[in-house]
């Protein structure tokens, strides 16, 4: 069992997570650059809004962002998979923000944002982390638009997207928990996540 | 993209793709844009489910940070490559900053003894460098008819070479014949 750190967001993760970005990475640590791609669509959303709540002015958080990106790709030959890749990353992430504030002597760092998850829950809170209007605005369509989406789901694909995601069970316990084959749950959890990409398809385009 | 592409694609992000399917996907991955788009979608519901708020990547991020990442190194064989790398780049440069210095050397060379072999009251370079008094012989004031002539050559020379060999010949000009001086002064200011 790995230990964890203060601030190791990798708890957060579903099950599984973990092993598949091994597997990635070990495919990108043989150059194989689809793998490292992947790892980025997968982290994007979660390291761009970790650095913005550092910087503090997200305007500059996707430059940030991809220089964190780029310096954990560098570096990946490095990557032991001691911890789990994610939480290596927000090491890496972390850093490169705390480098860019004191580069250009920006506001001190608000450590406090890395444990105000839960403040994120209203738009208020959202604001007050000097996110963008627009940023928020979009964000919160998003949120209204994946919750929609998932309510208009039938029960049987509502209940196996929320017990992945939500819950962060693997195949396997769902499975148990729906009595059904793990054939199944892969098979509603896919029609689940097709009916809100359709939904949301028309924000992000 | 068919539908069991996509399931693939969806277990992938939950890790519960077996490897064998893994290799095939990557490479359609690889190829296909609209698949990549849909991956960052499933995993940009997964994140609102888990964490709503706050802000996201916009769509051309990825694609940014692939960008940036393909002018970096590749990770396997990194010391090697950035070696060997580092070599061409080092041969790459020497050869692309010796090409226009040796091109302008010759040129500069031979224009200053064509200048040297067009004044017929000289002695020719080589009877020069032979003759203790050559210093002598190399700074003696031009006659003002000479050094008419010399900018004449100037002139001449200017309409077919780079601004660079231009600023050798000069150079080499002036070490040569402090009269020159003047004439240049002069044409610079003529309008």
């Amino acid at each position: 069992m790995k230990s964890r750190e203060p601030g190791d967001d990798a708890v957060g993760l579903p099950a599984g997570t973990e092993q598949s970005d091994l597997e990635l990475v070990r495919r990108a640590q043989q150059n194989e650059r689809g793998a490292f791609d992947l790892l980025v669509l997968k982290y994007q959303h979660k390291v761009i809004k970790l650095v913005a709540r550092l910087l503090r002015d997200p305007t500059e958080a996707e430059d940030v962002a991809q220089e964190a990106f780029v310096k954990a790709y560098r570096a990946l030959g490095s990557f032991r998979g001691d911890s789990a890749f994610y939480t290596w990353l927000y090491r890496i992430a972390v850093n490169t923000a705390r480098n860019s504030i004191a580069s250009r002597q920006r506001r001190p760092l608000d450590y406090e944002a890395e444990l105000s998850e839960s403040e994120q829950n209203n738009v208020e809170a959202r604001l007050k982390h000097d996110d963008t209007p627009e940023a928020t605005v979009l964000s919160e369509e998003i949120r209204v638009t994946v919750n929609q989406a998932i309510e208009q789901l039938p029960e049987d694909l509502r209940t196996a997207i929320v017990l992945r995601e939500v819950e962060g069970l693997s195949y396997e316990e769902i499975a148990a928990a729906m009595d059904c084959p793990v054939g199944t749950v892969r098979s509603r959890i896919f029609r689940a996540r097709e009916a809100i990409d359709r939904a949301l398809k028309p924000l992000l385009d | 993209m068919t539908d069991q592409i996509r399931e693939q694609l969806s277990a992938l992000l939950d890790g519960e793709l077996p490897r064998d399917e893994m290799g095939l996907l990557m490479r359609r991955l690889d190829k296909d844009s609209e698949l990549r788009r849909t991956f960052g979608s499933y995993a940009l519901i997964g994140e609102t489910l888990r964490a709503p708020g706050g802000r996201i990547a916009a769509p051309s991020f990825a694609a940014r940070v692939s960008a940036a990442i393909d002018e970096a190194t590749p990770i396997v064989e990194k010391t090697s490559t950035t070696r060997r790398g580092d070599a061409i780049q080092a041969s790459r440069h020497v050869t692309l900053w010796k090409r226009p210095m040796v091109r302008t050397g010759l040129a500069a060379g031979a224009a200053a003894a064509a200048v040297l072999l067009f004044r017929p009251d000289v002695t020719p370079v080589a009877e020069i460098a032979a003759t203790p008094a050559n210093t002598f012989a190399m700074s003696a004031s031009p006659t003002p008819a000479q050094s008419q002539r010399l900018a004449s050559y100037m002139v001449a020379h200017s309409q077919y070479s780079t601004p660079m060999v231009r600023r050798n010949v000069l150079s080499s000009l002036l070490a040569a014949d402090p009269g020159i001086t003047r004439v240049s002064y002069e044409m610079g200011e003529a309008p």
